[in-house]
């Protein structure tokens, strides 16, 4: 391919896309413990919120996928034209959008975790959630 | 072929494998200490350790990959060695502070949760 600028699209957008699907399928297979957890056994309800929130995170990602896409060279003094700068720019997006992806995750585990621990507290009382029960003599 | 090219063609899998293996041994042997955290819930246990393990494969990953760019030019082998030698040292150290941050964090949840569950039990 000559134009380079196309390559790296070509290269971005499939890495991007199953990066993200990879993160979601994992995030949200597993996210239905939590959600379990937090509607007390539900399970229609709490695949339901599990689906949307999924949607959710689908969304919100490849959105910012395109949105740090472009890149610059068109007009600009030094032109994109070597298979070095090829790698290095999708190094620095891919890389950049890898970190993102994680600190995503880690705060959606931090909500599942908050979820959990207020669900708990409403079913035990509001008192401090007893970890193991007591024993009774 | 462009050295600064061949050096990331080398850089970026070896890494890589690096990166995944320390990640997996994480995984295999931290789901003892989070069962003695989470009062052997299995099925809890294994869903957080997936999800922290793609967490952990998604941030290594992004970090080695912000590594390859802006490498000043290579002109001969002994400059690609060296080049290699400082990034590979660079990576190797920062996945070492995660690593021990990891044991550190494990170990204080558990013996956090340990005292508590004494201190329940007590009359």
């Amino acid at each position: 391919m000559t134009n380079k600028i196309i390559l790296t699209y070509a290269v971005y957008l499939p890495v991007a896309f199953a990066l993200t699907l990879y993160v979601a399928r994992t995030l949200f297979r597993n996210g239905r413990v939590f959600m379990l957890d937090i509607f007390k056994g539900k399970t229609d309800i709490a695949d339901a919120t599990n689906t949307l929130f999924e949607t959710g995170f689908y969304l919100l990602n490849i959105g910012f996928a395109l949105r740090i896409m472009e890149v610059e060279g068109y007009w600009s003094e030094n032109p994109f034209d070597t298979n070095q700068e090829v790698v290095e720019t999708l190094a620095s997006k891919l890389g950049g959008f890898a970190i993102y992806l994680g600190v995503m995750l880690f705060l959606n585990l931090f909500l599942f975790f908050r979820g959990r621990k207020k669900a708990r507290a409403a079913q035990f009382g509001n008192t401090a959630v007893p970890l193991v029960t007591a024993p009774t003599h | 072929m462009n050295l600064n090219l061949l050096s990331y063609l080398l850089f970026f899998p070896a890494m890589l494998a690096i990166a995944v293996y320390v990640a997996q041994v994480c995984h295999r042997h931290g789901r003892i200490w989070m069962l003695r955290i989470f009062h052997d819930d299995a099925a809890f246990v294994d869903a957080v350790n997936n999800i922290l393990l793609v967490g952990c494969y998604v941030v290594n990953l992004g970090y080695i990959a912000l590594c390859v760019a802006h490498w000043e030019p290579i002109a001969g082998v002994d400059e690609m060695i060296g080049a290699l030698r400082t990034r590979i040292a660079t990576i190797l150290f920062t996945l070492a502070a995660l690593h021990y941050q990891n044991i550190a964090v494990l170990l204080i949840w558990s013996r956090i949760v340990h005292r508590r569950t004494l201190n329940t039990q007590q009359p």
